[in-house]
């Protein structure tokens, strides 16, 4: 390995307007496929069906008066937004796009910070983007904000415990946190999606609702709570908030990726890892949208229900079988 | 270079170190109080990653940093905002007592450290590349500190029995036939 000490740079300002650009675009893409799904156009009026709609929102965001409620804790007020999207798109370091490619006389690995605990770092940024809501939600000094963001911590808390319960068979299968060994290993074998089928069922459901996503969308569920904990939030600090969410969305397919689809391994040339790895999350984001197209909201008491005496236990069983096994094999 | 890299980050760790500490018991406003508390297990991450144990680091914020301190917040924002002046009226003798208490830990944290290591602590500490990997620290709790680990695991699944006790109602009379609302109370069942 004889990477450049500068690398490091190229490689976040690729991966960081990448994660943007996508971010942009999924909007762009779940307006677009919700209109189809509900016999509607979408956004068609920018550009090429629609296609400068992000963008011109963008602008739209930032033109914007940005006013705050008098009664606001203005520090915490304004430095909420970042926290959550700095923390979402900070998870991006982590995530291997490819096995690395010898350019020249260089090795570039296709990963900006390989560390041997990526999974747990992954996992710690998740945790500390919950901040950002919380607190934004009490700095807003409002009764749908704070109601808002104890909905979100308090289901956030619930289904992070299944979700990191729900890798801990592929962590024990491969015998490593480190996500980059997760995907040789399956490049070498099976993708995990097979052996821990169960595993993948859980992430995949405690990952829609860690990413507050519908059906589990009740911290802002409208017609109970306004907007949630963004309801006094306007202008490009409500952008924020909107990046870090679909950032956080994207995020989690591509650590599904990752972690039960073989990450950049695909039928041909390993040159291709990013094209392939970016198509699955693709695909993973499509179905974020079509399950927000197609599934209504769950009750508070049933996604309380669900997350701590259906999910957790299959999490902790599938956890302990796994263990089992691989120490019987 | 680097040298000079790892002093800046130690600096700034350790003061934000000291100084979110002060601040956790001087502000008036508990959730602000948890927050710089926040920012102290924060850095102590940091201070963790400078000393080579990542594992420790990335541990310490998820369960600390993360999941301990969103349920203070949780319940400091539910209880409302309620002030709570920790320096009105002037230092009392708890005050002092507390003060000079502290300060005979530290001049004894310092003793006993400086007695043990001796001379080592200037020198440069070697450390082998798997020094505080995940492999390396489960080895360690189950083979040399297996019964710790144990006790440790004993006494948290008991705390863990004892809460779900402690905030369960008891048997209630005839449950009513079906709540008008969907919504429920958020507070008992997280």
């Amino acid at each position: 390995m004889n990477e450049p000490w500068w690398i490091d740079i190229p490689k976040a300002l690729i991966v960081v307007n990448v994660v943007m650009a996508a971010f942009a675009y999924t909007t762009w893409l779940e307006r677009k496929v919700l209109g189809r799904m509900q016999l509607r156009y979408g956004p068609n009026r920018a550009g090429v069906f629609g296609l400068l709609q992000p963008i011109a929102d963008l602008i739209k965001l930032i033109r914007k008066e940005s006013f705050f409620p008098g009664t606001s804790v203005s520090a915490l007020y304004i430095t909420a937004p970042l926290i959550s999207a700095a923390t979402a798109m900070a998870a991006f370091a982590v995530i291997p796009w490819g096995p690395g490619w010898a350019i020249g006389s260089y090795d570039i690995s296709g990963v900006i910070a390989d560390v041997p605990i990526s999974l747990l770092l992954l996992f710690a940024l998740g945790s500390l983007g919950i901040y950002g809501f919380i607190v934004g939600g009490w700095a807003s000094d409002s009764k749908y904000s704070l109601l808002g963001s104890m909905r979100t911590c308090a289901q956030l808390v619930s289904y992070e415990v299944s979700l990191a319960l729900s890798v801990l068979g592929v962590v024990i299968m491969a015998g490593s946190l480190s996500l980059t060994e997760i995907v040789a290993k399956q490049e070498d074998g099976w993708w995990y999606a097979g052996p821990q089928l169960v595993g993948l069922l859980v992430f995949f459901v405690a990952g829609v609702a860690e990413t507050n996503r519908a059906p589990f969308d009740l911290p802002e569920a409208e017609q109970e709570l306004v907007a949630g904990y963004h309801t006094e939030y306007s202008g490009m600090r409500w952008g924020l908030f909107q990046t870090a969410e679909y950032i956080n969305m994207i995020t989690l397919s591509a650590l599904c990726v990752t972690l039960f689809f073989g990450g950049w391994d695909g039928p041909v040339g390993d040159e291709f890892g990013p094209l392939w790895f970016l198509l699955k999350v693709f695909l993973f984001v499509v179905l974020f949208i079509w399950m927000r197209a197609s599934l209504p909201r769950l009750r508070y008491d049933q996604l309380m229900n669900f997350g701590w005496k259906v999910l957790l236990p299959v999490a902790t069983i599938n956890a302990v079988a796994t263990a089992a096994l691989v120490i019987a094999l | 270079m680097a040298d000079l890299l790892v002093w800046l980050i130690w600096f700034l760790a350790v003061f934000a170190c000291l100084g979110s500490g002060v601040a956790v018991i001087s502000f008036e406003n508990p959730f602000y109080s948890a927050i710089a508390l926040i920012g102290n297990l924060a850095s102590l991450a940091v201070l963790y990653l400078l000393l080579n144990a990542e594992f420790v680091a990335a541990a310490q914020v998820l369960v600390y940093a993360g999941a301990v301190m969103v349920m203070f917040l949780f319940v400091i924002a539910y209880l409302g905002k309620r002030a709570d002046a920790p320096w009105a009226g002037g230092p009392s003798i708890q005050t002092l007592a507390a003060a000079v208490a502290a300060g005979a830990i530290l001049v004894e944290v310092i003793a006993v450290i400086g007695l043990a290591s001796g001379d080592r602590l200037s020198d440069e500490a070697s450390v082998g590349a798997a020094f505080g990997s995940p492999a390396e620290i489960g080895a360690v709790f189950l083979t040399d500190h297996l019964l710790a680990f144990e006790i440790t695991s004993i006494v948290l699944l008991a705390a863990a029995v004892g809460g779900v006790i402690l905030g369960s109602e008891p048997k209630a009379p005839p449950p009513e036939p079906e709540a008008p609302s969907g919504v429920q109370g958020t507070g008992e069942k997280t």
